[in-house]
Formats: structure tokens, sequence, C-alpha cells
């Protein structure tokens, strides 16, 4: 009897162990692609300015994020107060579907502003860079344009992440293919140019050398570079940038906080943070660190190749299928 | 009291009762699932379509993955049914040193997860990177790799490694219950060996060399993490591994679902015919060994042979879990991938970091352990509610729940995961869809299948004569089963708990389908960082999973055999 009443009680537990997970106290909930080191350490830096609120953040791909966000909106309520990912055409849709509150923070003047048709909806608090990433052991020449990719020293051993895992992946082959138009996939399928997973394995492939180089995210790179791995990024003159926008959730029940946390992460102290992780900030009077070699971010922007986002937003389904036809030769 | 039990089928008493509920249970958990994965594959816009099915299965993706799946099952059937056999035959009917130690070390296969193996293996043998690759194009100048793990033969390869076991375990069983006497009496009237072997001890274990030949058949066809690891990247995909990217990459439109569905009833009906296959071949098969130990079975002397065959024990088992097994460790010590593994790259950094400060690693250890053990609970106690009615009552009603009964076995885990999503994303009034409840709901129905085999053994064993003399001394039903029944099947309970728990804890099929950013699993966990080029972590992540699965083995296997219980 004891045992049964003992099992009873550790059932129980687990019960309220999810129930607790579930419905927490009144706090910030945020969503977001960062990576773990980088919101953890900025929303404990939120959480000492702003004892009195609580922040818990959920770290996933952004595919699966909207996943559980549509899921949360058709259950009757979304649970994230903030989203904060890279893929920008989600913000779009969002926006158009009335999912977003219109927040001006009165520190955007002081950022750089990626966005032409900025109404507040959103606003980029990061600059995704894309470079190419290579091994320094087996690559001893680095590659100055995209089209020294076709080289054959490059042969059989470029990986690009799969786009339709990848929404960074997509955004960057949208671009190449905006510049350079499809002959140039098509020459990188010629040169047998890979398809890889996740846009983080390309990088881990290419420090292992199972691939020579790699279209790579800056930060992900440059987290390795600095464990130790034989990595290093470049940057051809046309370099292609993700801004990072986030966003607050109508629905929040939060907003204030929501607000601070906006005003937050755009602020010295918070971008300081995000170029330490060796990605863009979007201030320019924030240091970049010199074991990086980003470029900065006005000169960033100036070289990046210009992009419709709501074009994009519309063409996704068919440019990844053609890249995937082309790299795959069918 | 007793009078009001025993007036059985003519009221609505406690029987009516247990039965409602078992068929209940298993009605919602299970077939309901599968229901709604036939119907949705066969009707569409509320008709039966058979042509529009044919389309799905005959577009090129489709059609690739499920000839990818035959052919990967197929292979990797024959290689494990060869592997096993030879092994169990080794250890024995032979006088090969140490047969009790391999014995058990051919067993360990089972109980390491394949979708980690797999990780394993990529590192080893992926075709510039891999360090066995690396270290022969290194030494012996060679210009291209030695073995490419990304291609069919390498799927394979790694599956047998994994999944011999099933025929091993089978065989042995077999070659060790068999007679003997006829072997000797082949002998005596002046057979020679091959022709007592390929006469008499073949035909024999025929049997179980063919069930456990069907179950890494069903298995493999059905296999996710193998596939998902080595195939993906270079187009080779099989059912499962289709099924997931479809719906993954849809955010679940109804189209890809349909796709899914369609694929998942060709697993359903090979599936439950391979279970119909398996059930003749062991109907007819039973009578013929004649389980009389009157003596030892003779051993076979190898003479010259043993000691090269010892070695090739050894180094097989060194070559399959030692080496894999020490990379994943390794790995999971480097500061980064590609580093040398060398004494200033190593360091028990990353192992901390995901016990103690990685938030997405803790929480998934904590669901996988808190999933498995409410699955194991609830499972388990259902699993005797619904054994006790189909061997022990005599009941109106009981053949549906003989018939639903089978059903878990046949399901496999990605049709499981399918199913649960179209029954439980609001459809019929519940959304549980991206909550930690509807993966728990996948794992009930995924192992209900192991705690009904671990309970009807268990209370076969408990004579009839018992619950009538209870019955019979004006104890009344429930009293008997307290008393009576569950003291005396609580091994088979207990056995029923672990057989779910442990394999829970690195469960992927079911839980890649079904996570969220809130409830990931281990093996999810595990999969996903190295998706995301993690590597090092997600190999330190598969390094403690090893660790708590083989501990919680090892402290079973003492337990088991303290108590010396039936282990279902």
């Amino acid at each position: 009897m004891f045992r049964k009443g003992l099992i009873l009680l550790l059932t129980a537990c687990f019960i309220f162990g999810f129930a607790a997970q579930t419905f927490a106290a009144e706090k910030l909930i945020i969503y977001t692609s960062m990576k773990e080191s980088l919101i953890g350490e900025l929303s404990a830096s939120f959480k000492k300015k702003n004892p009195d609120i609580s922040v818990d953040y959920q770290s996933a791909g952004a595919g699966k994020l909207m996943a559980k966000i549509a899921a949360e909106r058709e259950a009757g309520m979304i649970l994230a107060d903030v989203i904060w990912t890279s893929e920008v055409p989600d913000f779009y849709n969002m926006k158009d579907e009335g999912m977003l509150i219109e927040y001006i923070s009165p520190v955007t003047k002081e950022t750089i502003n990626p966005f032409t048709d900025f109404d507040g909806s959103f606003t980029a608090a990061r600059l995704g860079t894309l470079g190419i990433a290579y091994n320094t052991k087996i690559i001893k020449k680095a590659p100055e344009q995209w089209s020294d990719l076709l080289n054959p020293e490059y042969k059989g051993a470029f990986g690009i992440a799969n786009p339709s895992l990848s929404g960074t992946s997509y955004m960057s082959i949208a671009l190449l293919v905006n510049k350079f138009g499809w002959e140039f996939i098509e020459k990188i399928s010629a040169n047998k140019g890979k398809i890889g997973k996740g846009s983080g394995q390309v990088v881990d492939d290419t420090a292992s050398g199972e691939l020579v180089a790699s279209l790579a995210v800056d930060y992900i790179t440059n987290d390795k570079i600095k464990k130790g791995a034989s990595l290093a990024l470049v940057y051809p003159p046309e370099i292609l940038v993700v801004p990072s926008p986030v966003a607050i959730i109508k629905d929040t029940r939060s907003l204030n906080a929501a607000k601070k946390w906006v005003d937050f992460l755009l602020s010295v102290e918070a971008q300081t943070i995000i170029a330490n992780e060796g990605t863009l900030p979007v201030r320019s009077d924030v240091p970049l660190p010199a074991q990086f070699k980003l470029p900065a971010p006005e000169d960033a922007i100036k070289r990046s190749i210009p992009v419709n986002y709501v074009e994009l937003m519309a063409q996704k389904e068919n440019i990844v299928k053609k890249f995937t036809a082309i790299m795959q030769k069918k | 009291m007793s009078a009001r039990g025993q007036r059985q089928g003519s009221g609505f008493g406690a029987p009516q009762i247990i039965l409602t509920l078992s068929i209940a249970i298993l009605v919602i958990v299970v077939a309901v699932p599968v229901l709604l994965i036939l119907f949705n594959a066969f009707w569409a816009d509320g008709v039966f379509n058979i042509r529009d099915v044919a389309r799905v299965l005959t577009e090129p993706d489709t059609y690739q993955a499920l000839l990818n799946s035959v052919i990967i099952a197929c292979g990797t059937t024959a290689g494990s049914t060869i592997i096993g056999t030879f092994f169990a035959w080794l250890v024995t009917r032979t006088d090969l040193p140490w047969k009790r130690f391999m014995k058990g070390m051919f067993l360990v296969p089972f109980m390491l997860p394949s979708f980690i193996g797999a990780l394993a293996w990529k590192m080893l043998l992926s075709p510039r990177a891999g360090y066995i690759n690396r270290f022969f194009m290194d030494t012996l100048g060679l210009e291209e790799p030695i073995f490419n793990i990304y291609s069919y033969a390498g799927i394979v390869a790694v599956e047998c490694m994994y999944l011999f076991p099933f025929v091993f375990i089978q065989v042995c069983g077999a070659l060790e219950r068999m007679d003997p006497t006829l072997e000797e009496s082949a002998r005596i009237s002046g057979a020679g060996l091959f022709t007592i072997t390929s006469r008499i001890t073949i035909p024999l274990v025929m049997p179980s060399i063919l069930s456990g030949a069907l179950l890494i058949m069903l298995y493999s066809m059905a296999h996710f993490g193998t596939v998902a690891v080595l195939g993906i990247e270079n187009g080779i995909f099989n059912i499962p591994t289709l099924i997931y990217e479809r719906i993954h990459q849809s955010g679940g439109s109804f189209d890809s679902i349909r796709t899914g569905t369609v694929l998942a009833s060709v697993l359903v009906v090979s599936a439950a015919f391979i279970i119909w296959l398996q059930n003749r071949i062991l109907g007819k098969g039973r009578y013929q060994i004649i389980a009389g130990k009157s003596f030892r079975p003779m051993e076979l002397k190898l003479r010259g042979l043993r000691m090269p065959l010892l070695v090739i024990c050894i180094a097989y088992i060194a070559f399959t879990i030692v080496l894999p097994t020490t990379v994943i460790f390794l790995v999971g010590g480097l500061k980064t991938y590609g580093l040398a593994f060398t004494l200033e790259n190593l360091s028990l950094d990353n192992y901390k970091f995901i016990l103690f400060d990685h938030k997405l690693t803790r929480d998934a250890i904590f669901n996988s352990v808190t999933l498995g053990l409410s699955a194991a609970l609830i499972t388990m106690f259902a699993g005797v509610m619904i054994s006790y009615v189909i061997v022990k009552m005599k009941t109106r009603g009981k053949g549906i729940l003989e018939f639903l009964g089978m059903l878990p076995f046949s399901v496999p885990g990605s049709v499981i995961a399918l199913g649960v999503i179209l029954a439980w994303s609001g459809k019929f009034g519940i959304n549980l869809y991206n909550t930690v409840w509807i993966i728990l709901v996948a794992y009930i129905a995924r192992y209900m299948a192991f705690s009904l085999k671990a309970n009807s053994a268990a209370l076969e064993q408990v004579h009839d004569s018992l619950m009538e003399a209870a019955r019979a001394c004006g104890a009344s039903m429930w009293q008997t089963l307290r008393d009576i029944v569950l003291p005396l099947v609580r091994p088979g309970m207990l056995a029923a708990f672990f057989l779910i728990f442990l394999p829970s804890l690195r469960e992927l099929t079911v839980s890649i389908m079904l996570y969220s950013p809130t409830t990931r699993t281990i093996g999810v966990a595990i999969y996903t960082l190295n998706e995301d080029g993690e590597t090092v972590i997600s190999a330190a992540l598969a390094g403690v999973a090893l660790i708590l699965i083989i501990t919680g083995q090892s402290l079973i296997n003492r337990f088991t055999q303290s108590s010396s219980s039936s282990k279902g």
C-alpha cells in the first residue's frame, strides 16, 4: 500500500510538473530562434535591470516556433509576448494577419534600420550576415568572390544548408539568385556542390573537413572559431544581410514588459552582447570585437544585396523546389 | 456479494465494466488513430477514392521512398539474420571460449539506440572527415575514402549492427531448447556433421530464424533514426523519413498529411502482413521443438578454428559496440567538432554544460524521464487490466478485445505519431497538439504491446484454480484480484514497467513528429542538436543517454535475476 501511495504521489508530481510549465505566473515570454548562449545572456542582463519582470524564453528553429504560435492561436491564446527570429517573411505575414502591435521604440532612431517600409510592427534587433566559411587546413588562399566557389578546390565540397529546413538558407539562396541569376546555382551544382541539413551542420561539416567551405551564418561560425575550430569566415563584396526583427504579439498580457524588452534589445548594452556573439549589431556606436572580422554595420548594409521581402514570401515554394531540383540534378 | 459477481453476462456487473473500460482504452488510444489514418488515406472529400491513393503512391518521391524502405529492410533482414544465426550457433553449440560473456555482449546492441549508433558511424565513416576514412587516407595516401556511410550499404550495415539481436535471441533460445537426442540419433545412424546440420538442426530452428527475421523486417521498414541521420542528406528517404519531412516542411497542410496517411497505410498493411506471416510460422514450428532438457546439447569442437573465431567475435564486438560508443564519448568531450583527440582539446565541459547550464538539454532530460515514468505507469496498469480480460475472463465480447489487443503489436511508431496528430489536434474537440500530453498518448499507444505481452505471460502462469478457490471461499471479484492475482503478476507488471520506461528514454520516431519547443525529449534533442551543427553537444547528450540506459538496464538485469521471475 505504501508503494502504491508513493507511485500515486510521484504521478501527481509529474502532472503538476507539466501543469506548472503551462500555467506559469505572469511574465514575459519570448519565442526566439537565437541561440541559447545569446538569449540566455540577454535575458539575464535584462532581469538585472528589471528585477520585477520575470523572463522566460523558448529557443527553437523559426519554423517550429511559428507552428507553435499557429497552434496556440487556434486554441485561442498565444503564449508568447515577444517573437524574435530571422525569418523576415514571417513578420510580414503576422503583420498582414494583424497579429502584431505597432510599437516604435524611442531607441529606434539611434539604430540602423534596414526596413524601408518600417511602421513599428517589427524592428530589426540584429543584422545576421552570411559569408563563406572555409576550412583553413584545406583551403590556403581565402576566397574573395562568390565566383571563386566554382574553382576546382571546392569541387564536391561546398555546402549550402537545406532551404526547406533553414529559413536563413532560403533567404540567402534567394538573394544569390537575385544577384547572380539561376546560372550561378547551376554552376555550383556543376561543381558538385552539396545540400546539407541545418545551417549549423554545414559549418560543423566544414570544420571537420567533410566540406571545405560552406555558405555560413556569422555567429555560428564565429562561435566555433572562438572554440578553436580550423575555420575562417570571409565576406565577398556582395554581403548577404538577413535582419532579425523583434515584434510584440497583439494578445500580450504584459505589454509594458514587452516594450521594455524591445527598448532594452536596441540599447548599447544589449547590442554589445550581440556583437560579442560574433554577429552584427544594429548600432554603429557599439565596438565590434577584433577577433571576428565583421564588417561595420553601415558598410554591410551598403554592400548588401537588396531584397523585396513581400516578393520573397510569395516565391518561397518555387525557389526551394527549383533549387533542390538543380542541386540534385533532377 | 459473491452472487452479484457470478451472474456473468446477464447484468452489467464488474466484468462488463472492466471489459468495456479495456475496449475503450484500446479503441481510443490505438484503434482510432489507425482508423483515422486509413480513413484519411482512402476517403477524399467524403468519397472512397482509390485512384488518388494510386496517384500518391506513383509520385516519384513517394515511390522511391517505398522502394527504399523495401530495399533497406530486405538488406537489413538478410544481413542481420546471417550475423544473428551465426553468432547464436557459435555461443550455444560450439566450444568457443568465454561463451557466456560473448552472449551478454551480443545482446548489448539491443540497448543502444540505433540513431546514436548512426551518429557515431557518421563520425567514423563520413567520406572525407570520418575518422576511419581519414586514417586510411592519411596513412596510406588513398585518394578515395574506403567506405561512404551515406549510402544504402552504410544504412543497411548500421541497421544490421543494432538489429541482429532480434534473430540472435530467438535462435539462441531455439538451439538451447532443442532436443539434442535428435541430433545424436542422426549421428549414431552415421550421419556426418553437414547432414546433421542441414537435415536436422537447420529445419528445427528455421521457425525461430524466420520469426526473428520478420521482426527485423517489421522494425526496419518503419525505422526512422538511421535513415534520417545517414540518408536524408543524400536524398535517400524511406517511408518514415518522408512522412516526417513532408509534415515538417508544410506545417500540417492537408496535402502533406494526405501523403503521410497513404504512406502510413502502406506501413500498416505490410506490418499486418508480416505479423500474420510470423504467427503462421510460429504456429507451425512450435511443436517441432520439444522442450526436453534431458542432455546438454553436444558441443562442436572447433579445434583449429577456435582461436580465429574467438578473434572474429572479439573484433566484431570491438568494432560494432566499443568503437562507436567510445567515439560518442570522445566527440562529446571535444571543444568543437573537427579538432583532434588530444588532451588539451578534451574536457568534461560539454557534459557539465548539458546537465547543468543548457536549458534545452535539461528540459529534454526532464521531459523524457517524466514522460517515460508516466507512460510506463499508465501502460503497466492498463496492460494488466486488458491482459486479465483476455487471458482470464470468460465474458461475451472478449473477441473484440483480443483483436484490438493485437493492434499495438503491428502499428509502427511513425503511424502512431501521425494517427495521434489526426485524432488529437482539435478535430474531435480536444487539442493536445504541441503539448506534452500528445506525446504521452502516443507513448501509451506505442508501448501498450510490451505491457500486454509481459502481463499476459505472467497471467498465464496463474492457474485458474487459485481464483476459483478464492471465489469459492466467498471473496468478491475485486478481493480476488487484489489479494490473489495482483500479487502473483507483480513481476510481470514490473517487467512491463521497465520494458516501457527504458526504451521511452531514447524514443525518437514518435517524439520527432510531435515535439514543440517546450516538449523536446532526449532523442529529439540529440537529433536536432546534430541537425543544428552542435555536433559535440549532441554527442555529449548521446553519451549521457547511453549511461542512463545502460545503468537502468543493468539494474533491471540484477533485479530480475534476483527475483528469478518471468521476464516477459
